[in-house]
């Protein structure tokens, strides 16, 4: 009986651990930052800063989660941003164009490129990985084609307000945008088809043709729904620099991931965590905020990003692991004649990077300027 | 039962994958209340058979009649529309998702809010519950846990609960259904299959098992090479005859 009551209790938090994993870490940095740099990262200027921050990553996070529920991946929406937002650019600085027309026209562009990823993915058959990958660098492409060199600046009031304005008293406008779509995207995903199928597609692929739906037809919704939000998160980004060129948004797409996974959806499929998306967004800009409050080098960010979406796969797929148990458990598993020769092996590097640096060392001959 | 048409009859079905022929010439005929077995070694062309029956695959040459009437089969959900499903060895569920969506996944029961059509998670749940406990008599404990929580007759009962919520069923084909199963649970499926038969439908049962396949068939249509063997009255053969029909032994000897 004694050993009931903590696997109920555990097994009653399972379905929420995705919410706590998020939760946790956004209470260490609070935690961190508040014996850190209180007055300046707690101030509601700088709280401004991180929501408008998440802001802009909401849309896409909310549709990467279909994504990534399906067993897909979607690595071209940095690209697509850029290039929705400087063909909007275009549409009204050059072809003077109505903000109210050129906002609409941002996001069904950023449709279309979602269907031809899509298509290409479904249709081609080719990998969703290399297939954005390769959608990336052609967006990217025709973004430099278009803008050259150039920045556009200075955009309608619409445009400026969807990216940086605010209803006085309470939130900003893009952190209102972003919520949106999010509730937008919880009700897809707990009262539609697209959501149950999307879940289904991820969870057993084979099951799911088996029962009759269209699995290259849900695909290709989930990825247009990717280029209409990474449409929308490119004119959020004009928006709230009031500019844009063709370089802009170049790692929206493993911060969205990062995001995304941080919050409990599972890289594996089937497994989607609409408010742990959300949650993963506020982490993310939080955690990238708290980096530049406490002024540590720009570079550092990148670090960070990396280490904790490796943490986080880690952990969840370490939480799915049915036969996990104690430390002891864990010790033995170490002690297995695999790991004696992958430690034997990172044994010899070592040794050898010493080795080098050892002889470099006693053979130097003071600092070689580059130039 | 004796002298009654065939609900669906399958004739001279063939099935060639490239160069690789599936099935051969294939006969087939299934009776309403009568549970047909389908027998044969690994590769005998089971799985395509059936498959071609529930609109899975479509047949090289060949037809399939359901009530005299030749179908065209261009997918499954067209043969789930006339009637014809089927229960996977694999179950075809998917794990993540809850008991209710499962039964219903493929056409799922939705409301009208504002001219927008939704799923009726509620309504799912509460006729999952009804069909589960009315026709099959199994309670889940949990309905809201995903489906991997569950275990393998339960999976199982649900994956039954979906073919035979669909009050037009006609046929239900089932592959493999004991496999995976430990004895108690073996028997409560031999069991439902009964009361299926009871109920009217024509079962397609495919089965290593020849324990399960004597214990409930009428009929036992024995395939090998892809070609029919042949096909015996359960009540008039043995083991031993429908071993020989598997190994191709009594063809051998002749």
């Amino acid at each position: 009986m004694a050993d009931t009551a903590p696997r109920d209790l555990q097994q009653r938090l399972e379905p929420y651990l995705a919410i706590i994993g998020p939760l946790a870490m956004i209470g260490l940095i609070l935690l961190f930052m508040a014996v850190a740099e209180p007055a300046r990262y707690f101030r509601a200027s700088n709280l401004n800063i991180i929501l408008l921050e998440a802001a802009l990553y909401m849309p896409m996070a909310m549709a990467m989660t279909f994504v990534i529920t399906q067993r897909g991946i979607d690595l071209s929406i940095g690209s697509v941003a850029a290039l929705t937002g400087i063909i909007m650019a275009f549409a009204i600085k050059e072809f003077g164009f109505p903000a109210w027309v050129a906002l609409p026209l941002a996001l069904v562009i950023g449709s279309l490129f979602g269907l031809i990823n899509g298509l290409v993915i479904t249709k081609f058959r080719v990998p969703d990985l290399i297939g954005t990958l390769a959608m990336d660098l052609v967006y990217r492409g025709f973004a430099l084609v278009l803008a050259k060199g150039l920045v556009l600046a200075r955009f309608p009031d619409l445009i400026t307000e969807l990216g940086r304005g605010r209803i006085p008293g309470f939130l900003p406008i893009p952190v209102l945008v972003g919520l949106a779509t999010f509730v937008i995207g919880a009700i897809l995903l707990r009262r539609t088809w697209f959501g149950r199928y999307s879940i289904a597609i991820g969870s057993n692929p084979e099951s799911a043709e088996m029962t009759g739906i269209a699995i290259d037809r849900y695909k290709v919704y989930a990825y247009v729904l990717m280029g209409a939000m990474a449409g929308l998160a490119g004119v959020m980004l004009t928006g709230k620099l009031n500019a844009i060129q063709a370089t802009s948004a170049p790692y929206f797409n493993l911060h969205v991931i990062a995001a995304v996974v941080v919050g409990g959806t599972s890289l594996f499929g089937g497994r989607a965590y609409m408010l742990g998306s959300l949650a993963g967004v506020l982490l993310l800009s939080m955690m990238i905020n708290a980096l530049v409050t406490l002024r540590i080098e720009f570079f550092w960010q990148s670090v960070a990003s990396g280490v904790v979406i490796i943490l986080s796969v880690a952990f969840y797929t370490w939480l799915q692991k049915k036969d996990r148990d104690g430390a002891r458990g864990l010790i033995n598993s170490l002690m297995t004649p695999d790991n004696f020769k992958v430690l034997k092996l990172g044994g010899a590097l070592v040794a050898v990077l010493l080795l080098l640096t050892a002889v470099g060392m006693l053979l130097s001959t003071g600092s070689v300027p580059s130039g | 039962m004796a002298v009654q048409d065939p609900i669906v009859s399958m004739r001279g079905v063939t099935k060639r994958f490239g160069g690789i022929t599936a099935l051969q010439d294939v006969d087939l005929d299934a009776y309403s209340g009568e549970v047909l077995a389908i027998v044969g070694d690994n590769g005998a062309g089971k799985s395509t058979l059936i498959k071609i029956l529930t609109g899975v695959y479509q047949p090289t040459s060949g037809t399939v009649q359901m009530e005299g009437k030749t179908l065209s089969m261009s997918n499954h959900s067209e043969a789930i529309a006339l009637g014809i499903d089927a229960v996977y060895q694999t179950l075809a569920l998917a794990d993540h998702l809850d008991p209710a969506s499962n039964m219903f996944l493929g056409s799922e029961l939705t409301t009208s809010i504002l001219g927008f059509r939704f799923l009726d998670n509620k309504k799912m749940r509460s006729e999952a519950e009804r069909v589960l406990f009315d026709r099959l008599g199994v309670r889940l404990k949990n309905m809201d846990a995903p489906t991997e929580s569950l275990s393998g007759g339960q999976r199982q009962a649900v994956a039954i609960a979906r073919a035979v919520y669909h009050s037009d069923l006609r046929v239900l084909v089932m592959d493999e259904p004991t496999a995976a199963l430990g004895p108690q649970e073996t028997a409560r499926t031999l069991k439902l299959i009964e009361v299926l038969r009871e109920e009217g439908l024509a079962i397609i049962l495919i089965s290593h098992s020849l324990d399960d396949v004597f214990a409930v068939s009428d009929r036992i249509q024995v395939m090998r090479r892809g070609r029919r063997a042949g096909v015996v009255r359960t009540a008039e053969t043995s083991r031993q005859e429908v071993l020989g029909m598997i190994v191709g032994a009594a063809e051998e000897a002749a």
